[in-house]
């Protein structure tokens, strides 16, 4: 098959390698081994086989089983180990190394200006995993084979580049597609590395993805690091992407934590200049809390397993574990001082609602200090007498709390306890209320105070956290609305879609433009360095049916809440619109978001600029049932202005040629 | 002619599966088989009777949507774009890839209903299928093929028929698209679902994907499509 003619695209020398060099050469050769003609033909069963891990053998679909019973609190928490820095081989460069096995992509945006300092390698593959003592393994999928993969530690000013390598299974019996494309979410990240959902790779390839871990406003504000300092974000997740089957992979674990450091929030806790002494010792007195949803099957000891529940072709399904960092209600030693807990939802469709409570039951307090990975202006107290008195962390989205021990004796325990879901299934009989008042099955974890602190208490958190940067103006010619919408019992099956419109609260142009997703339309053009109002609405009548709407590249400023009080499927009137009390971690006075809940009837709006970096960008409901069901758009950031004029005109022409109005008015044209 | 011969091989099973007598129910190597898919017997638009997996599904690639005839929502459109991905894979219908259309409405639908609407959408071609069944069985199906471990979602028999179920058994490959999507990209998605591509062709359709792309940054200045 392969003949020497490839070797014109680069690699003249493979086909003189023997087969021993490239053992010695090892891994890192590996792309050098792809294209080695002479062993392929010869070696190609062995070349290709990845991994040792056993396929799972999957419990049947029906009747859906009830997850094994596991004993609370026997687990200690884990924390996600940091991942290494490593040189790469071959090296990364500008242009999509093709013949040394990387993703086809466009160049690197910025690249000469933010050269790597720090590359990662990170490896999808399948391996396993034991979510409880009382498990056997279960099969996973993980970057390095983890569940959650390593915590990659960053800082401002440094910029990284993360080689994802797939090696996932060829075949698979579990539920996943080996396809991936990787999603910091929620990164100031140039399009090519954003993990868009059409830029999925194959294995054996590889992709780069290059993070410039600068503060948005690169082009605005010099200084180091560059860009505006007050757009600085602190807790990220990785995570898969795929178009149509993101549920899916991220239920089997292809996700993971990221954090950025700065002089503001350093990962240190002594004084040092514009410090705000935050707890921060990674794993230490800064601990992510990476939640997740999951079912399992019953144990089997033939095959050594303790399978995660999967229905093969279906979504992720319903469940009823509720899992910190990997584990089924850990417990977490502490001593009676302060620590930062970075919430992360990590999916994959339910959204978590928490209090803390005290071994007398009596709800403590918890001070909400960032969302969605963004300092708030002024931190939050959250405890039985303030409003909201629990904290929602909706799917993709993170909440940093400070709890502060000392207020408990040594030898007391905590209660993490979700409020909203379904209590998970501990065992049967169900064991004992843990606390007064909070059933077993509501707690989340335990933190058991163990005594007074070693390393020195940080000071009281300060009043004012950060300053936030002005809020983006509004565009000329309006607001673009965003109708996000399930309709139960739609006759012509469109129930997740998303639409687009220029004319607030109407309703003909927004059900005529419902599309599916489609990696190849564009439904927005943004110019870069622009602002822009968008409004996202959710018309939905029945039941809750939130939407936690999530939108790439940019950090976005909620300016108001309103619901419909005349609840209307078709828009509402909007004498009838009447303000929502936001939260302070939502509230755009107070906070930045990536993730923008919207319950049924509710309509949002949202002030965003869109800076530095061109390229395809995605809107989304980030319920990742929903997203797979198509509720995604594709919009896109251009350079010029004559090149906006000309892609939206494009946008309209094939508008009007189905029938429709066109979405931009005179003055959106410029 | 072809087409009947089709059919007969479905209804009497292939040869080498006839000697010794056919086992029902059999999975495929790394299928779930019968669990997942069920075995049930249905029925084509020419009125044969078909085990669902034995006959339809085993070891196969195929394309499974719901639809029902009296459907004035998505179904006519969805039929018509599907129309457009068989003409576009038609070397293949019939003989690797085949394409199946289930009705969600059993009770209107009766096989010369679903050949009614077939012939209606130009869609009665070798490789395709339209099917009945009893509406226990299809309920089933459906909810073991398109669930969306969603109540209000699942239990609404019209949630269902906006997506394309891409399926090749052989590899236990599942993959959906909802069919109203660009030809490109359905037919784009249908084909991560073809059987397991060697080292060598994968590197290759790479390298012809950053081709396209640096031909669309040329000729547009930006990457219009995929």
């Amino acid at each position: 098959m392969s003949k020497p003619k490839k070797n014109k695209h680069g690699e003249s020398k493979s086909s003189k390698l023997t087969r021993r060099t490239m053992l010695k050469m090892g891994a890192a050769a590996g792309a050098v081994t792809i294209l080695g003609p002479t062993i392929l033909t010869s070696r190609k069963s062995t070349v290709y086989a990845q991994g040792t891990v056993a396929e799972p053998v999957l419990c049947a679909p029906t009747p859906v089983p009830q997850s094994p019973p596991h004993t609370p609190f026997v687990d200690d928490l884990p924390i996600p180990t940091p991942a290494i820095p490593q040189f790469l081989s071959p090296a990364p460069t500008e242009a999509a190394n093709i013949g040394g096995g990387e993703a086809a992509r466009d160049p690197h945006q910025r690249w000469a200006e933010f050269t790597p300092a720090v590359t990662y390698q990170l490896e999808l593959k399948a391996g396993t995993h034991q979510f409880h003592r009382d498990y056997l393994p279960s099969y996973i999928w993980g970057f390095n084979g983890k569940y959650p993969g390593p915590t990659i530690l960053n800082a401002y000013g440094v910029p990284s580049l993360v080689r994802f390598k797939n090696s996932l299974p060829t075949s698979t019996t579990s539920f996943g597609t080996n396809t991936s494309t990787i999603h910091l979410h929620n990164g100031h990240t140039a399009s090519e590395s954003d993990g868009f959902a059409g830029d999925f790779f194959a294995p054996p390839l590889f992709k780069d993805n290059h993070y410039a871990n600068a503060y948005a406003g690169i082009d605005d504000f010099g200084g180091f690091p560059k860009g505006d300092p007050r757009e600085a974000q602190f807790t990220m997740w990785y995570h898969d992407h795929m178009m149509h089957e993101t549920a899916n992979n991220n239920y089997l674990g292809l996700n993971g934590v990221y954090l950025l450091y700065n002089d503001k929030c350093p990962p240190w806790e002594f004084s040092s200049p514009g410090s705000i002494r935050l707890p921060a010792y990674y794993g230490v007195t800064d601990i992510p809390l990476f939640l997740g949803f999951k079912r399992f099957c019953a144990t089997d000891t033939v095959n050594g397993r303790t399978e995660m529940f999967q229905v093969v072709g279906g979504a992720a399904p319903a469940t009823d574990k509720f899992t910190v960092n990997g584990k089924i209600q850990p417990k977490l030693s502490v001593r009676r001082r302060k620590y930062r807990f970075r919430l992360i939802n990590s999916g994959v469709v339910l959204n978590w609602n928490f209090s803390l409570h005290g071994p007398d039951g009596v709800q403590k307090t918890m001070t909400v200090i960032a969302s969605d990975g963004n300092l708030l202006r002024t931190p939050a107290d959250v405890s039985a007498t303030s409003t909201p008195n629990t904290i929602e962390v909706h799917v993709a989205s993170r909440m940093d709390v400070v709890i502060d021990f000392s207020q408990f004796t040594t030898g007391q325990s905590v209660y993490l306890v979700e409020n909203t879901q379904t209590p998970q299934f501990v065992s049967t009989p169900t064991p004992p209320d843990p606390a007064p008042g909070i059933p077993i099955g509501k707690v989340v974890m335990r933190f058991d105070v163990i005594g007074d602190t070693i390393i020195p208490d940080t000071p009281p958190i300060p009043a004012t956290l950060t300053d936030l940067p002005p809020i983006p103006a509004q565009q000329p010619g309006g607001p673009f609305e965003w109708g996000f919408r399930f309709i139960p019992g739609q006759a012509d099956g469109n129930n997740f879609r998303v639409s687009h419109s220029s004319i607030p609260e109407d309703n003909a142009s927004h059900v005529a433009t419902f599309l599916p997703f489609d990696p190849g339309r564009v439904d927005h053009v943004v110019l870069r360095g622009s602002t822009e109002e968008w409004i996202i609405r959710n018309d939905t009548l029945a039941g809750n049916w939130l939407h936690p709407v999530h939108i790439h590249l940019e950090e976005g400023r909620i300016l108001e809440r309103t619901i419909c009080t005349v609840p209307s499927a078709t828009g509402c009137n909007p004498a009838n619109r009447a303000p929502v009390a936001m939260p302070p971690w939502e509230d755009g006075t107070n906070a930045r978001r990536d993730v923008y809940p919207v319950p049924g009837q509710h309509r949002l709006k949202v002030r965003l600029a869109f800076r530095d970096f061109h390229g395809r960008y995605l809107i989304h409901c980030h319920n990742m049932n929903h997203e797979d069901a198509f509720m995604m758009v594709r919009w896109d950031v251009v350079e010029s202005m004559a090149e906006l004029r000309k892609r939206r005109e494009e946008i309209n022409a094939e508008r009007i040629a189905r029938g429709l109005t066109p979405l931009y008015r005179k003055e959106h044209l410029g | 002619m072809q087409r009947r011969k089709f059919f007969t091989n479905l209804a009497s099973d292939k040869p080498e599966r006839q000697v010794p007598a056919p086992v029902q129910g059999v999975p495929h190597v790394g299928s779930p088989g019968p669990a997942v898919f069920t075995n049930a017997l249905l029925r084509t638009q020419d009125n044969k009777a078909v085990r669902f997996y034995d006959d339809l599904i085993r070891g196969k690639q195929v394309l499974i949507n719901m639809m029902y005839a009296t459907c004035e929502g998505a179904c006519p459109i969805v039929t018509a774009n599907l129309v457009k991905v068989y003409d576009s894979l038609k070397d293949r219908m019939g003989k690797d890839l085949f394409m199946y259309s289930i009705t969600v409405k059993p009770e209107e639908d009766d096989p010369a209903a679903l050949k009614n609407f077939a012939q209606m959408h130009r869609a009665l071609r070798p490789g395709w299928t339209f099917l009945t069944g009893d509406p226990y069985d299809l309920e089933t199906i459906r909810y073991r093929l398109f669930a969306m471990n969603h109540i209000a979602i699942d239990t609404n028999i019209y949630s269902h028929t906006s997506f394309l179920m891409i399926i090749n058994d052989a590899t236990n490959r599942w993959l959906h698209v909802d069919p109203q999507a660009s030809l490109h990209t359905v037919l784009w998605n249908i084909s991560l679902a073809d059987p397991p591509k060697t080292r060598e062709q994968i590197l290759e359709e790479n390298r012809k994907l950053q081709e396209r792309i640096d031909k669309e940054r040329k000729m547009f200045g930006y990457r219009m499509t995929l």
